[in-house]
């Protein structure tokens, strides 16, 4: 139980802890040992230990690994000649984080707690930047971290001038360089508790990282669906019998999920889907594009929410799919419409997102479907009229797919034979919003500061990639979202079926 | 530090985001002096968990695409490794017969799983080991299908679920077979009856095996447990909880709203309802003062005929008269001269309120028979002019024939006119005729008097009110007064006035202490009436008196001044009105 905190602390952060040398027996959950990984040995955290066949098994998380790589291991793998680190005493305060019995107790006072908590989130996303980016003129937010880092706050203090920092990038019309830098929504790096958690919960579609030691082990060993196998990457609430099956039969149209062949089987005589139950509202001679309606398709959306849980860490089956349109992207042949990865968008976002979840299927990832979403999201934002941005936080997959998309798109742009670009311009153009272009290009190095003032630089790098781009595209074609075939009015919906149905 | 030092540098280059910039090739751009910011690349969020930002592999990707960025050679192609997928051994063509077209327009498709999944309840393998040796038992007797076998046993299913909503936390029996078939219904197909009882007894056994719980397994949902929150296969919770919260809010606004919206248009219902009601009483007045007219035409026509003579005060007082203000002001200074003749006036007094409306109605009937009227007037003023010879008039309120001297019209004031009672034949200098015909018809009907002689036409370039008026004026015993209107005390706003100063002046005003300031309602019908009527008389008089202009001039001044003098206060609220 202990551990969980710190495992979502950034590593290396010096917590004092126990080490000592260990037996198989002694093993515990929440005691960190060297496992063997593909030959090297790493730090894991053991988080569930199971005996099988009379052999125990051990769940560990490697630390500095995603989640989706954590894995059940035998005693044999576990490197008993190194000192492994002892779980540390459960601290008295966060007892209440972990345990139920708590939680019941403290409701009240966190239901109060609640209605102040979007203030308490700025106010603490704020601190952390303060904390992370050295910005002064903030008092500084006492931290776990080490007191090194503290020292080295102060120091900043005094060097820098008295800018105070800009509390949201809300002004972006006039940026200071460094601070837009800093400026982006930055979550705080203290734990979240349940509460906070859940109360985020009810806004928005994902979920930043605080689960119950129970789904912190993957619940499905395996799943079947269409042609292929696929190992699940986190857990997902699929029925909890699922957990004694070796495989989750998953019906690629309808997503329905069956622990028995044979059950599988009988649903795919009966099963008359196709495609993704809704209007197809986008085709091309490689992909469809279908919109689902949580509230009027509920059952299929559940099921592809549970589908995509088991890849996504940071989804959310928390609430209920109906504020959710799912965009859901197929490839056909007589078989049907194979779904092949899709994105959630809140009917009516608050933030502006263009996307909620995004997910290529396992199965599918690494052949350029991600982009195509990708592309395809802000094609709506584009026929909405809106700018668009992916709900935060973002998975590591999902901020690579981004900022590669982001680069092609922009280093188009750019290349278009214009002379001069302004940050605001290529954001229209794109969909984009103006702080994502900007950060697409500070981080790209493209935005640098001249003699004669700021210039966008197109950097060899980018010059590199995007040959490289365009050499793959002569050899394996150019798959891309072609607006003219898309056939989609925004939908409007009232205030009633965004939220609930009755 | 680096960074720091650098981002304070960067600090003093504001961008803006609606700035042009321009492109340069980096093989273009000149090499800073300074290095470092090309090297710097500020630290952008990337919207990834702090937690799972500094994972070895995403790492890896970033720090080498910032390598390349920076000019440090080439792009690692760097993946995330993930789980890998796999072929699957089971036969998709088996499983997915081939049945799809496309058709050739985009697919519309609203149908739901729960629409085309067919019976819910799938057959384990379990499940199809019995029924073969179910149906191996029948022999000849029909066989179970596995169709029938599946509706059967999802019938039970469903029946349980809403028989025993709870019946996985209760731990309740499983359901007898008698509950069950008592329920049966067009869920269950007629063929797959037969075998129903039969494959209840399997179904019991699987259901017990499993604790009653569902045989297909289900999503956990909420279910108002305390340990619901913190389980993590309790998913799809409905938002109301706080959407209510939320809607509460919401919907007390909007009713608010509501409420607000209706009680306007109540009100203005309201106002138009009465409104309306207002109209149709005015219609009604306005008969009804047609036929007192017509009434009174005709008593008046019938006297004179009958040459009566001596009931004309009462009849008088019953028209209501119109005692204009000015009379009034003049009664009141006359009380005091004349105590013996106070009471006259006071009685029209009450009376002479209506007399607005009177007016109203009377200038209309002129409107509509000038023609009649104005014969009738010249009639009578030369009847009056024929038995006022040789007499002096004592009465008090003479009531003057209209029209009977053109001349008198032009250059007679109101103000004058009301206050030269007593003794009218010498009063006005220039015109001592049409003087002398009001003192002698004392007696004339006062609205005929009212509608048209009483003014003369001031100068355009004043106002009437701020006009100095004088008037020569013979009282009894041969006196010769001089009357002032419109002069005005200096006034010293700070100074108190001399006792003295003030009695000198004390009639000069337009003041009285009878024209006390009433609060007024210039929306009230009366003075809506009145403004209409003046409206009215000024297109009459000038389409009737084109060439009498100045007449018209004078009957417009005069309305207006009447206008006024309501203003002052001489009308009472509307409430008053049916005295
Ligand atoms: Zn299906």
């Amino acid at each position: 139980m202990a551990p969980r905190e710190n495992s979502h602390e950034p590593s290396g952060t010096p917590v004092p802890v126990e080490i000592g040398f260990a037996t198989l027996a002694q093993l515990r959950v929440g005691v960190k040992a060297f496992v063997d990984k593909d030959g090297e040995k790493r730090k894991a955290e053991i988080l569930m230990i199971q005996t099988r066949r009379g052999e125990p098994k051990f769940y560990v998380h490697y630390e500095e690994f995603n989640k989706r790589l954590d894995e059940w291991v035998n005693a044999e793998r576990i490197d008993l000649t190194r000192e492994v680190e002892w779980p540390a005493p459960e601290k008295p305060d966060k007892k209440k984080s972990s345990s139920a019995k708590n939680d019941k107790a403290s409701k009240a006072d966190q239901r109060n707690l609640k209605r102040s908590r979007s203030k308490l989130d700025r106010e603490l996303s704020i601190a952390s930047e303060t904390s992370s980016n050295n910005v002064p003129g903030k008092a500084a937010r006492p931290t776990k971290a080490s007191g090194k880092e503290n020292q080295e706050l102060l120091v900043t203090t005094e060097i820098t001038d008295g800018t105070t920092p800009k509390p949201e990038d809300e002004e972006m019309d006039l940026v200071d360089v460094q601070d837009a830098a800093a400026a982006a929504k930055a979550v705080p790096d203290q734990a979240y508790s349940r509460e906070d958690e859940i109360e985020k919960l009810r806004t928005s579609g994902s979920m930043t990282q605080n689960q119950t030691e129970i789904a912190r082990v993957r619940n499905i060993e395996k799943i079947q669906m269409g042609r292929h196998e696929i190992e699940p990457w986190y857990f997902s609430p699929y029925p909890i019998d699922f957990v004694d099956v070796d495989m989750v039969y998953i019906c690629e149209f309808c997503l329905g999920y069956y622990g028995d062949v044979t059950q599988f089987e009988r649903h795919r005589s009966k099963c008359t889907l196709l495609h993704p139950p809704g209007n197809e509202i986008y085709r091309d001679d490689y992909v469809s594009f279908f919109e689902i309606d949580g509230r009027r398709q509920r059952t299929w959306c559940r099921n592809l929410c549970l589908l995509s849980k088991l890849f996504l860490d940071h989804k959310t089956l928390y609430y209920d799919v109906d504020p959710f349109l799912f965009y859901c992207m197929c490839t056909r042949d007589e078989h049907g419409c194979h779904l092949v990865g899709y994105f959630s968008k809140e009917k009516e976002s608050a933030e502006g997102y263009n996307v909620a979840c995004i997910l290529t299927l396992p199965q599918y990832q690494r052949k350029g479907f991600g982009k195509l979403l990708i592309d395809f999201s802000y094609l709506l934002s584009k026929r909405e009229g809106k700018l668009g941005s992916p709900e935060k936080p973002l998975s590591d997959l999902g901020l690579l797919g981004y900022r590669a998309y982001w680069q092609e798109i922009i280093v188009d742009l750019l290349m278009d034979g214009r002379a001069e670009a302004n940050i605001e311009d290529l954001g229209a153009q794109s969909a984009m919003t103006t702080n994502d272009v900007l950060h697409t290009l500070q981080n790209l190095n493209m935005l640098r500061y001249s003699k004669n003032g700021h210039v966008v630089v197109l950097t060899n790098a980018v010059m590199e990639t995007r040959d490289r781009q365009k050499a793959k595209e002569k050899i394996k074609g150019k798959r891309s979202i072609d607006p003219e075939r898309l056939q989609w009015k925004p939908p409007v919906f009232s205030a009633a079926s965004r939220t609930w149905n009755w | 530090m680096t960074q720091r030092t650098t981002g304070q540098r960067f600090r003093q280059r504001k961008l803006s985001t609606k700035q042009n910039l321009q492109i340069i090739h980096e093989k273009d751009l000149e090499p800073l002096g300074d290095d470092d910011a090309t090297r710097h690349i500020p630290k952008v969020e990337t919207g990834v968990e702090k937690g799972e930002e500094i994972e070895h592999h995403l790492q890896a990707v970033i720090s080498a695409a910032q390598a390349a960025s920076q000019g440090g050679g080439k792009i690692a192609q760097l993946y995330i490794p993930t789980p890998e997928a796999v072929a699957s051994k089971l036969q998709y063509e088996d499983l997915y017969p081939r049945r799809f077209t496309q058709p050739s327009t985009y697919i519309r498709f609203s149908s739901t799983v729960e629409d085309t999944v067919g019976c819910p309840y799938c057959m384990t393998s379990e499940d199809a080991a019995w029924l073969k040796a179910y149906n191996q038992k029948r022999g000849k007797a029909p066989h179970c299908s596995e169709d029938e076998f599946e509706y059967v046993i999802n019938f039970f299913e469903q029946t349980t679920q809403e028989k025993q909503p709870y019946a996985e936390v209760d731990t309740a029996p499983v359901l007898a077979y008698e509950e069950l078939e008592s329920a049966f219904d067009e869920t269950i197909p007629e063929s797959a009856r037969r075998f129903a009882k039969d494959i209840y007894v399997h179904w019991k056994a699987e259901r017990e095996r499993n604790l009653n719980k569902p045989l297909m397994p289900t999503l956990k949902f909420e279910r108002n447990l305390d340990t619901d929150d913190a389980d993590p296969y309790v998913c799809f919770r409905r938002r109301e909880v706080r959407m209510q919260r939320k809607t509460r809010g919401r919907d007390a606004q909007v009713t608010e709203k509501l409420k607000k919206l209706r009680k306007e248009l109540e009100e203005a219902r309201f106002i138009m309802a009465q409104v309306k009601r207002r109209e149709v009483m005015i219609r009604e007045q306005l008969a009804l003062d047609k036929t007192i007219f017509q009434q009174r035409r005709e008593i008046t026509e019938t006297k004179r005929r009958l040459s009566i003579k001596g009931d004309d005060e009462e009849l008088l007082i019953n028209q209501k008269p119109a005692p204009k203000p000015k009379p009034r002001v003049d009664t009141s200074a006359l009380q005091r001269g004349i105590p013996g003749m106070g009471p006259k006036p006071q009685v029209t007094r009450p009376d002479g309120r209506l007399v607005d409306s009177d007016l109203v109605y009377l200038d209309d009937q002129l409107a509509k028979k000038s023609e009649a009227i104005d014969g009738f007037i010249e009639e009578n003023l030369m009847k009056h002019q024929k038995w006022n010879v040789g007499w002096v008039d004592a009465t008090w309120r003479p009531i003057t024939p209209p029209m009977e001297q053109p001349a008198a019209k032009s250059d007679f004031r109101r103000v004058f006119t009301e206050s030269q009672l007593p003794t009218p034949p010498a009063s006005v200098s220039s015109e001592e005729a049409g003087d002398a015909m009001m003192i002698e018809r004392a007696k004339q009907p006062e609205p005929r008097r009212s509608t048209r002689i009483r003014f003369g036409s001031p100068p355009a370039d004043q106002p009437y009110k701020d006009q100095s008026r004088y008037r020569r004026r013979t009282g009894r015993g041969g006196r010769v007064m001089i009357d002032r209107r419109g002069v005005k005390r200096p006034r010293l706003d700070d100074e108190p006035i001399d006792e003295r100063v003030a009695d000198r002046w004390k009639y000069a005003g337009d003041s009285s202490e009878d024209e006390q300031i009433y609060p007024v309602d210039w929306t009230d019908n009366l003075h809506i009436r009145y403004r209409i009527m003046i409206e009215r008389q000024g297109e009459k008089q000038h389409a009737q008196h084109q060439a009498a202009a100045a007449a018209a001039a004078a009957q417009n001044r005069r309305a207006i001044e009447s206008h006024q003098r309501s203003a002052s206060g001489h009308l009472l609220p509307p409430t008053n009105r049916g005295q």
